[in-house]
């Protein structure tokens, strides 16, 4: 009888699951097979398909805008990592203090994260406008700092830090939230304690409160890396020309000579590092 | 922290509150500011506008009266042409006039509206029963499935845009606006279900089990139980998983740019926007005020959703 209800259980968990795990199996995991296959393959967009080979991988590795394109992305990511860790942490202390009108600034700092790219991209354009924008307006007109105003989007080189910022901006409040949660658990008498030693709040931070987040630290850290390997919109959307290795795969694959093959070889190659640090991600710290 | 603070502490604790505060808000403030300014005023660095002007809503709304359109003299010398037939002028005149300055902001607002409900309806009501296996369910695979669920939405859409494109070119689906559009709204499925499960089995199992059993000593089957006991007492977080699906459908641009581009009637808003900005119609007052306008709906999802949002995303540190 008991194992008849399992076997009745059984069944209908697998009918319950069928359909989400079915359509994920399909688009997800079938599709990286599949851009493994494309890779070998000369691929058009109406879908003809040449094998080439490993003709791919050696034109990629010898093409110098994909380094390039690595080099922006490892200065987006130590950037955008250290910026919402470092941001997300001090947002999260500030915010585990007692002061008035605490709950409306709480919900006030996570709009960036929740807002469209699309929307908030103009905002930014705006103000880093030559023209109009107020970047420019307090850089020359108010500061003095330079003569000449700048077009700082426009220019890939200082376009990248606006990306950056803007990337900071956009994030920090996902670090934030992990953070004041834990924040929020850290027992009251490990600082009373900490207090009775001496400690001052500089103290207090070292000894308590960064060694209880220590876990928590890692686990932004570690996602945020994951996360901004793959950024494809805020990019994009606010500075086409940061060629960021997300931006340079969709230039391949749907802009100007169009090459899919290519495309799918540089695809592989980020999902394997992202595979490492996926791993990376289950071992060390879903194990904690 | 333990003690009251001196009166420096806690100026400088409203300081930087109020730093805070301000740079997370300030890019909202020019847009809104500037989605309200006359062109002339576009340079004053000041956020209040010198006078209203809200014609840039009024056109995105169409609630501004159709503008006469001048045709130029040459296109004129044209038309008065007696050779030319009558046919052949009034398709001068209407390229002419209707032009490309048309911004249908309400067929994109209702084609993104329409899209991100299906999307977060189905992928809401699919996780749900996913997520209900899993949490509550033994049978094969289980605990594959569970952790799986969240590595495969790490895979971000820039490593899968290339296949799935491919796929849905081989199987014909993107030869066909119905097609191209199902396409999308599978992808969409697949950009929020795992969250959707991850966030909905949290919830399944802060709720006792002992309920259940009751409804099924009553005579209720698994089945029923969950559906009369479970899916009700779980409203709250299943309202804010449609929500997150809505607005991560909302918000969405590389898919609808690969998938919808030749379909300009079927463009979702962020496409329409980008398009928008790098075409000739360029304004920053219409930029602006679409921009706001494909905000509202976020923020106010937002205000809905926030109290569950915040835990539901937070508990075990799942999305960036």
């Amino acid at each position: 009888m008991s194992s008849l209800l399992k076997k009745s259980e059984a069944k209908l968990g697998l009918k319950l699951v069928a359909p989400a795990v079915g359509i994920i199996a399909l688009l997800v995991i079938y599709p990286i097979a599949f851009n493994v296959y494309l890779s070998f393959f000369d691929v058009q967009l109406n879908g003809q398909k040449t094998f080439v080979g490993f003709e791919n991988y050696s034109n990629l590795l010898c093409n110098p805008r994909y380094y390039h394109s690595v080099g922006v992305s490892v200065v987006y990511l130590i950037g955008t990592v250290a910026g919402t860790t470092i941001l997300g942490l001090a947002a999260a202390i500030l915010m585990n203090q007692d002061f008035r009108l605490r709950n409306l600034a709480r919900g006030l700092i996570l709009l960036p994260y929740f807002a469209p790219v699309i929307s908030v991209v103009f905002g930014w354009q705006f103000i880093f406008d030559p023209v109009n924008g107020i970047y420019n307006h307090m850089v020359v007109d108010v500061l003095g700092l330079t003569d000449t105003r700048d077009n700082l989007i426009g220019n890939p080189d200082s376009a990248l830090f606006v990306v950056i910022v803007f990337d900071i901006w956009k994030h920090f409040p996902i670090a934030y939230l992990l953070f004041l949660a834990k924040l929020q658990s850290v027992p009251k008498d490990l600082y009373e304690a900490a207090a009775i030693d001496g400690q001052n709040a500089w103290g207090r931070f070292w000894h308590v409160t960064l060694p209880e987040l220590r876990f928590v630290i890692a686990t932004v850290v570690l996602l945020r890396v994951i996360w901004n390997l793959n950024r494809f919109e805020d990019v994009y959307l606010l500075a086409p020309n940061v060629e960021t290795l997300p931006i340079f795969t969709y230039y391949q694959a749907f802009a100007g000579l169009v090459d899919q093959g290519i495309a799918a070889a540089i695809s592989v190659i980020q999902l394997l590092v992202l595979v490492g640090l996926i791993w990376l991600y289950v071992r060390k710290v879903l194990k904690w | 922290m333990m003690n009251k603070r001196t009166k420096l502490q806690s100026f400088m604790l409203y300081a930087l509150v109020i730093a805070l505060v301000v740079f997370c808000i300030f890019p909202f403030l020019q847009i809104l500011s500037t989605s309200l300014k006359h062109p002339i005023d576009w340079g004053n660095p000041s956020l209040i506008p010198k006078i209203l002007h809200l014609d840039a809503y009024k056109e995105l709304l169409g609630l501004m009266p159709p503008k006469d359109v001048d045709i130029p003299a040459s296109i004129q010398r044209l038309l008065d042409n007696p050779a030319l037939s009558e046919a052949k002028k009034q398709a001068l005149i209407t390229k002419f006039t209707s032009g490309g300055d048309v911004f249908s902001f309400g067929r994109y607002m209702l084609n993104t509206f329409v899209i991100s409900l299906v999307t977060g309806v189905c992928a809401t009501f699919l996780a749900s029963l996913a997520a209900y296996a899993i949490a509550r369910l033994r049978f094969p695979g289980q605990s594959v499935m569970a952790n799986g669920v969240l590595f495969v939405y790490m895979v971000g859409g820039v490593l899968l845009m290339v296949p799935l494109y491919q796929m849905s070119v081989s199987v014909g689906l993107a030869s066909s606006v119905a097609g191209t559009l199902f396409s999308l709204f599978l992808i969409y499925l697949i950009q929020t279900l795992p969250v959707a499960m991850y966030m909905l089995g949290n919830y399944f199992r802060t709720i006792p089990f002992s309920l259940e059993e009751a409804a099924m000593m009553d005579g209720c089957s698994r089945v029923e139980a969950f559906w009369r006991i479970i899916m009700p007492l779980s409203k709250p977080m299943l309202f804010t998983v449609f929500i997150y699906c809505f607005v991560i459908a909302w918000n969405e641009y590389l898919f609808a740019s690969v998938f919808l581009k030749q379909y300009q009637d079927f463009h979702t808003l962020p496409l329409a926007l980008q398009t928008l900005f790098t075409s000739k119609n360029a304004i920053w007052d219409r930029i602006m005020a679409a921009s706001m306008l494909t905000l509202l709906p976020v923020i106010i999802c937002f205000m809905l959703a926030n109290r569950h949002l915040s835990g539901g995303l937070t508990e075990g540190g799942v999305k960036g």
